[in-house]
């Protein structure tokens, strides 16, 4: 379709049909470079959650330390913070550790902000582990480490699913905090691809649907990788173990 | 141990985010924008100034407008605004940045050369960044933005349909507008569209008549509570209302229309006539490239004081006052305001440019819209502006009258009731 017909051409499937779009969206778009962005943050991002939400989570939910519970707390009210009400306070921080306009800084803050949600998730799960898979692993010489790694991550499979889809999703179309951290372009992620065709007045439709349809393929793919644990993850803690 | 390690880690830390250098001067520029539509054209330009001149400016864009604004105060409290930004933002948040010291004052940039620069903006839209004295920020005053484009709202009819109806010219008065209207009607096209979904939209187009029926003069005299909305000249003015109602005159729907809707309505050719702004015009070549349209000043309705349009700056940059590239961002500036640029980004973008000696190589259509910047005015260079919620109770009463649940003089008495509530609590 074309921005003329779009208006117009109301049927689902329309009577000119227009792949050149496609091609429009990959070269004006810029997605080559974006794409390559976002596969970079959503993989960086999604394994450190998963790395620390589990090891926090299972802290949380095993071990004895002082404040342990007041700590935890701390991190579920976070998730009652919006994201746009830490904007200012996060730039901040984030230029005097010259972290502005990095990757890195970037991958750490959106590790930042799927970490509440999955180490609440997670503990949870810890929680209603039996104790007793936990003693017979530290009767065959397990430390508390290995009784993470070899006991406790693999039970914990289809709530990390569940984490890793979650927050795929949310590094995938994420874009306002990449505004906020980044500058240049080439370090944008894809949804700054999308913006190319939206201006304050006019949005080239045709061209945004295809960008739109190729951005949505990988998290489409990631999700049906994943199905089949999503269910299970969803009401996790009803078996265990 | 392991305390010790973690207070190591975050003494490293410390140390490292109070190792940053002040800025140093350059030959780069940063310019941070919000405008999607024009971010291609800037990047040449900018590449073009750095042939010319050896100067470097970096463009970076970031959208939409909301992330944008962010961004910019996220830095502002950072202190790390670029060279040259935009204030996306009433005039009282310029205010405040002014106040802040995050912008340069370029009075005396303008006035250089016998105001060359200056002279070369249209006056209305460098009135838009420019606080007179006495203003109510208590802001110095002087010329704190420069802008590089310019808009106004105006009324817009299809060449096509209005043949059709047998009518040769616009209509020259609002008599003529409704007989127009009617016309149009008998040979079953819809006369009038416009976004009045949009508050702001009926906010513009009732303003224009009621400077037309009773003078700004008046119209501020009832926003400083002077004048009651129950005055006659006000009724007359939400009669207008009523009666482009009865006279079948307004598309249907048209209190739940938003812009981006009437927009299509008039670019599908779905009614002949539109009150819209400039920048409709790069919307309707992407909706519609073969649609032959003209622009006119709205029909006045009386001939006691001249009707107003509402116009101005479009958008504007300003210089950060912290930079250390102040002179090249200025001299940058200067020269993308230039005719030559101006025509470039004129012609690239099918915006009105803000210099008016670029004008002579714009489009018909946006040349036609530039004749009505002499006529125009907006509430950011008024000496008063009305409450926030009086306003709103004014054109959703207008809203109400367009679907019939009150008449004006309901509406009039209701508006009042919010003026006076209003009065009262800031008196208290």
């Amino acid at each position: 379709m074309t921005n003329e017909t779009i208006f117009v051409d109301k049927a689902i499937i329309p009577q000119h049909l227009n792949f050149n779009n496609f091609a429009i969206a990959w070269t004006k778009g810029n997605f080559a470079v974006y794409f390559f962005n976002s596969a970079i943050y959503t993989v960086c991002v999604v394994l450190g959650i998963v790395l620390i939400a589990s090891l926090a989570a299972f802290a949380f939910s095993r071990l004895k330390f002082p404040g342990k519970d007041i700590i935890f707390y701390m991190f579920v009210a976070a998730m009652m913070i919006p994201l746009p009400g830490s904007f200012v306070a996060l730039f901040v921080l984030m230029n005097k550790l010259h972290l502005t306009n990095t990757r890195f800084g970037y991958i750490l803050c959106m590790i930042n902000v799927g970490l509440s949600m999955s180490i609440l998730l997670l503990k949870t799960f810890f929680d209603k582990m039996p104790r007793e898979l936990e003693d017979a692993a530290r009767i065959d010489g397990c430390g508390k480490i290995s009784i993470w790694w070899h006991v406790a991550l693999p039970l914990a499979r289809p709530a990390i699913a569940v984490i890793v889809i979650f927050n795929s999703l949310s590094v995938w179309n994420e874009y306002i905090l990449a505004t906020l951290l980044l500058g240049d372009s080439q370090l944008m992620p894809l949804q700054r691809g999308l913006m190319v065709f939206q201006g304050a007045n006019s949005t080239d439709y045709p061209v945004l649907m295809a960008g739109l349809t190729m951005a949505a393929i990988p998290i489409i793919v990631v999700y049906l990788c994943m199905q089949k644990h999503i269910v299970k993850g969803l009401s996790s803690g009803s078996v265990v173990g | 141990m392991h305390k010790l390690l973690t207070l190591c880690s975050c003494l490293i830390l410390v140390v490292f985010a109070g190792c940053s250098q002040p800025p140093q001067p350059s030959n780069k520029i940063l310019l941070w924008h919000w405008m999607t539509d024009r971010d291609g054209t800037f990047q040449k330009l900018a590449q073009q100034y750095q042939k010319e001149t050896g100067v470097e400016v970096t463009i970076q864009l970031f959208a939409p407008s909301d992330s944008y604004s962010q961004k910019i105060i996220a830095a502002a409290q950072a202190n790390v605004l670029p060279d040259i930004y935009g204030i996306l933002d009433k005039k009282f948040i310029v205010a405040d940045f002014i106040k802040a010291g995050l912008v340069t004052d370029l009075t005396d940039e303008m006035n250089a050369n016998d105001t060359a620069w200056a002279k070369s903006l249209f006056d209305k839209a460098l009135a838009d960044n420019r606080f007179e004295a006495g203003n109510t920020y208590g802001i110095k005053p002087g010329i704190y933005g420069v802008p590089i484009d310019v808009t106004n709202e105006q009324m817009l009819y299809n060449k096509k349909l209005l043949a059709k109806a047998g009518i040769t010219t616009v209509p020259r008065t609002y008599k003529e507008f409704i007989m127009d209207s009617q016309a149009l009607k008998r040979v079953g096209i819809t006369p009038f569209v416009s976004g009045w979904g949009e508050l702001w939209m009926l906010n513009c187009f009732s303003s224009n008549y009621a400077f037309n029926i009773m003078g700004e003069e008046k119209v501020f005299a009832t926003y400083r509570g002077q004048v009651k909305y129950t005055d006659p000249d006000w009724i007359k003015v939400l009669k207008i209302f009523a009666d482009l109602r009865d006279k079948g005159v307004l598309i249907d729907g048209i209190v739940t229309k938003g812009n981006k809707y009437a927009e299509q309505d008039f670019a599908l050719e779905r009614a002949a006539f539109a009150f819209n702004g400039s920048w409709c015009v790069n919307v309707y070549h992407d909706m519609n490239p073969n649609l032959d349209y003209g622009v006119f000043s709205p029909a006045p309705i009386s001939t006691e004081y001249p009707l107003k349009i509402w116009g101005g700056a479009g958008s504007s940059f300003v210089v950060n006052a912290g930079s250390p590239n102040k002179d090249k961002a200025i001299a940058f500036l200067k020269w993308l305001t230039a005719k030559k640029q101006q025509v470039v980004l004129a012609r690239e973008t099918n915006n009105l440019p803000s210099n008016r000696e670029a004008l002579s190589a714009v489009s018909v259509i946006l040349a036609e819209f530039s004749m009505g910047m002499d006529q125009s005015t907006h509430p950011s260079i008024w000496p008063v502006n009305e409450d926030p919620l009086v306003l709103e109770a004014f054109e959703k009463g207008i809203q109400a009258i367009i679907i019939g649940e009150k008449t004006p003089e309901q509406v009039g008495q209701d508006v009042q009731k919010v003026k006076d509530r209003q009065m009262a609590a800031k008196r208290n």
